[in-house]
């Protein structure tokens, strides 16, 4: 029986935070620091013919003033990727409005300002283009000339006979779907400060991973990497957004001139234009269906649009063009997926990648087979549902598969056959009344970037006071995986959670680890520290058993002591000073590591592998009042349930739903950027609207233990997933409600009226 | 144009000279080095910022802080109390309201700013006063919960 595992405790760090005492990324400050601020293109497409900076080198108080052409700046890339498509500062050309040209340091933030604004570049503009499909054709202005094509990554994925799976269905149902360009909306904003000195620099970031970080920032600087030393600070939500990012290796790049550490942090309007928000993706799809709502394949063709640069782009094309085919026992499967440049922002990772654009297509496809055939939508699903032990085309291993449960539950606690039969009644009434469902799936860490490094170490110190500090290889942003790990090393202890706290993450003193992304945290970092915490008591058992002179098999560890048999005990704090006493301070450590089992690399032709070492499910119910004559849309109520494998910490779990179902719908009914030829015309809060409090409905989290072999205690990945169903969810209650489609995120008012009325027609 | 501008902040009288367009929140974190006081758009969006001046919640974004020269401002520090944490920092983390915690103090401050002109709000009322107060996090629903607990025990207190 757990003691700790399984109960809901609050975050470890709350009362730093409800004290406003946490110091986070844009709180931090070093004396002596100047101030940055960036440049950035105002046009889409061009080449530079000329940056004047005296002017702004005049200006009193400024300390640097550099252009691309003052460096020799290496091309670079992220995770891994072998086209080298990026350069800090633009030099010849900009590919998008937001580009980075120059940067000055001043000592105060208002002078950087001002100074940035007196540099006078000329351009000689270049015909953009903005629409993926139109920057695939031959004619399209090339955004990098050096590829000699905008399509970054093609990818071509066949399993069984889809032709015949065709030819046999009794039910063909195709759709073309699009999703938007939505930002992260974490409140504090991108942020860093770096220090050069010498030929080594040193960063403090609120990033998600400082090991990536330093991985990349070393290749775009021309470093090695261990000249580049990253201490993360606490960060203001991430969600995917604040990896690695142009804005920190510019501060080094100032500081490396101006001999002082740089400060920079960006607006909401540097945010809103100018950061990784998530790739639009264009979705042709078609499922075939046999008469008895069995899938019999699938053909997909997706257009994602990178922006200018590539970032995550072929990794969050691939998880679109995979990962949902392994959410239903389907074989036959043809995708065909184009990553593309465009002269618009350039997109990266966000919550769910690549997931929510690809389910949403799917799930959308699924509701209207059901429809056609007569079958109810949630038992489509049931009839199809992937299971425990299922091995699917992809090769991904189910070692637990909660969907079957998720769905069940979901439809019993949101009385989904009687509210369908009830809402029915309201089809008349101006406000008409729908329930849809949806379900989706994760990863718990994903194997697709780098071949060289997979899984998490931790490493647990005890001091000489019985007091513990976890150095993870995990960056906690807020979801609260400190006190996860605090929570399972308390378990293995046996001792009270107030003797134990967590580290952020740095690349001096933490392990090697990839950081946070992928719901890799509290399946593959838990089990790291679990792993540590084990290895750490083995070695307190060893010197409490010398002290209680018996062996150490004899020795149980309860409630921070250690017990013999026969009544001997000695307390966890008492045994922690002999161990460091005896050995001249030296502290107690556990050591712990784990790697993924049977977890590979993706096939680099037919993208088979099994990335994850454990997958969770989730089923979202949602339903909707849908005023026929406005098409306007309310919410109201969602019921959502998660495979998360094991509730570690139930109350956490569930703020980890509420704010991924928040996400959801603002992805599904309100969050994009609007776009004219590449300028972002909603650069506030204000105009690109995120749900408030009272934009959510009443919402039911219900969380289902699957229990799965490698997960620590059980517990899979969860923050993700939970966001990814809610979309389609909404459009199928749209469509129950008032018998219109809508394959367009987000949905707003205008297009659902627009479909009404067509419907009408 | 400088002006010398004199501000009671969480008790203590702080004088500096500042610009006229230093806004209050630049006045709070860059001057007198109070971080908590977030800031998240400078744009009176997302509600981070919201201090108590003369004991109403405002955004420190929108004002300047040449207006609040010779009044008071309460900022999430000063809300701490010498035996520790108030009522309204404790329901927040029983209900599990802070996640990233970036949007807490703000959240925290226009709690404080409701249930002393509203000491028993409905949840539409709650969550009509926090509609300026942005969090990607939590959906809000623990924050509602947070507010509950929190008047809750105000009046616990007051019996």
């Amino acid at each position: 029986m757990n003691s700790v595992i399984g109960k809901s405790f609050p975050l470890i760090d709350s009362e730093d935070k409800v004290a406003g005492k946490l110091i986070y990324g844009s709180d931090f400050a070093l004396h002596g620091m100047l101030y940055g601020a960036v440049l950035r293109s105002p046009i889409a497409h061009g080449r530079i013919s000329n940056i004047d900076t005296s002017k702004a080198k005049q200006i009193p108080g400024v300390r640097a003033v550099l252009t691309g052409k003052d460096l020799n700046l290496p091309h670079y890339s992220v995770a891994g990727e072998k086209w080298l498509d990026e350069q800090l500062l633009a030099t010849e050309k900009v590919r998008y409005i937001g580009d980075e040209i120059a940067l000055v340091a001043a000592v105060s933030h208002e002078i950087a300002v001002d100074a940035v604004k007196k540099i006078k570049v000329e351009y000689e503009e270049l015909p953009a283009v903005f629409d993926p499909e139109e920057a695939m054709k031959q004619n399209a202005p090339v955004i990098h000339g050096q590829f000699g094509t905008n399509i970054a990554r093609e990818m071509n994925i066949n399993h069984g006979d889809v032709e015949k799976a065709f030819r046999d269905a009794e039910v063909i149902v195709e759709g073309e779907f699009s999703t938007g360009r939505v930002h992260h909306g974490y409140i504090e904003p991108n942020a860093g400060v770096a220090d050069w000195r010498g030929d080594n620099v040193t960063f403090w970031l609120p990033t998600q991973s400082p090991v990536l970080a330093r991985m990349t920032y070393a290749k775009a600087l021309g470093l090695a990497k261990d000249k580049v030393k990253v201490f993360q600070l606490p960060l203001g939500g991430g969600f995917g957004g604040k990896l690695e990012y142009k804005l920190h290796p510019l501060c080094a790049l100032l500081s490396k001139i101006s001999g002082r550490p740089v400060k920079m942090v960006n607006t909401r309007q540097d945010e809103l234009t100018a950061s990784l928000p998530r790739v639009p993706m264009k979705i042709k799809m078609q499922l075939a269906v046999s008469k008895d709502g069995v899938f019999l394949g699938k053909k997909v063709k997706i257009i994602a649009d990178n922006g200018a640069y590539m970032n995550y782009g072929p990794g969050i094309l691939l998880s679109a063009a995979t990962r949902n085919d392994n959410l239903y026992k389907i074989k036959n499967i043809k995708t065909q997926g184009f990553l593309v440049y465009t002269n618009n922002m350039p997109t990266g990772a966000f919550r769910g990648f690549g997931c929510p654009q690809s389910h949403f297509a799917q799930e959308t496809l699924v509701d209207e087979a059901a429809v056609k055939l007569g079958i109810d939508p949630a038992e489509i699903r049931l009839i199809n549902a992937s299971e425990k032990g299922d091995v699917t085309p992809h090769n991904w291993h189910l070692g637990s598969c909660g969907l079957s449960d998720c769905i069940s539950q979901s439809i019993e606690v949101a009385e989904w056959r009687a509210k369908k039969e009830l809402y029915k009644k309201t089809k008349n009434d101006v406000w008409v009344k729908g329930i849809g469902i949806a379900s989706c799936l994760h990863v718990s860490g994903n194997r697709t970037f780098l071949p060289f490094f997979d899984g998490s170490s931790s490493e647990v110190r005890i001091n000489e006071e019985g007091k513990v500090t976890v150095f993870p290889g995990e960056v906690d942003l807020g979801q609260g995986s400190k006190t996860v790990f605090a929570m399972i090393v308390a378990e293995e202890l046996s001792i009270p959670m107030e003797w134990i706290s967590v580290s952020d993450m740095d690349t001096e003193r933490c392990p090697h680890g990839m950081g946070t992304f992928g719901d890799r945290v509290t399946t593959l970092g838990g089990n790291a520290a679990k792993d540590a915490a084990i290895d750490a008591r083995k070695k307190m058992t060893e010197v409490a058993a010398r002290k209680l002179g018996v062996e150490a098999t004899e020795i149980t560890l309860k409630d921070a002591f250690f017990r013999t048999k026969d009544g001997k005990s000695i307390g966890f704090a008492e045994v922690a000073e002999a161990a460091s006493y005896e050995k001249a301070g030296a502290t107690v450590v556990g050591y712990g590591s784990f790697q993924p089992p049977n977890v590979s690399m993706v096939h680099p032709e037919t993208k088979v592998g099994n990335v994850s070492c454990a997958y969770p499910f989730v089923t979202q119910i949602v339903e909707v009042e849908v005023n026929r004559h406005t098409g306007e849309v309310k919410l109201l109520k969602i019921v959502s349930s998660h495979d998360l494998g094991k509730a570690i910490n139930p109350m956490m779990a569930e703020g980890q739903v509420f704010g991924a179902v928040a996400m959801g719908i603002g992805f599904g009914v309100m969050e994009s950027m609007v776009e004219k030829k590449g300028a972002v015309c909603n650069q506030s809060f204000k105009h690109n609207y995120m749900p408030r409090t009272t934009d959510m409905p009443p919402l039911v989290s219900l969380l289902i233990e699957s229990n799965d072999p490698n997960g620590p205690y059980g517990a899979k990945g969860l923050g993700e997933p939970a966001l990814t169903a809610i979309a389609p969810a909404i459009a199928n209650a749209i469509y129950d409600a008032v018998g219109v489609r809508l394959r367009s995120l987000p949905i707003n008012p205008e297009a659902v009226l627009k479909e009404i009325n067509r419907d009408r027609k | 144009m400088s002006y010398a501008v004199n501000i009671k902040i969480n008790g203590y009288q702080f004088s500096e000279e500042c610009d006229e367009n230093t806004t209050l929140l630049d006045f709070i974190r860059e001057r007198v080095k109070l971080t908590g006081t977030k800031k998240g758009c400078d744009n009176g969006d997302c509600g981070a910022c919201t201090v108590l001046f003369d004991g109403k919640a405002v955004l420190s974004c929108m004002m300047l802080a040449v207006q609040a020269d010779g009044h008071e401002v309460l900022t999430i520090e000063g809300l701490t109390e010498e035996n520790g944490l108030n009522e309204i920092q404790k329901s927040f983390i029983k209900a599990g309201a802070i996640q990233c915690g970036y949007c807490t103090p703000g959240m925290v401050m226009a709690t404080l700013g409701l249930l002393s002109e509203n000491p028993d709000p409905t949840e539409e009322e709650i969550r009509k006063a926090l509609v300026g107060h942005l969090c990607r996090c939590s959906g809000y629903e623990n924050i509602v919960k947070g507010v509950k607990l929190a008047a809750k025990a105000f009046s616990e207190l007051k019996i």
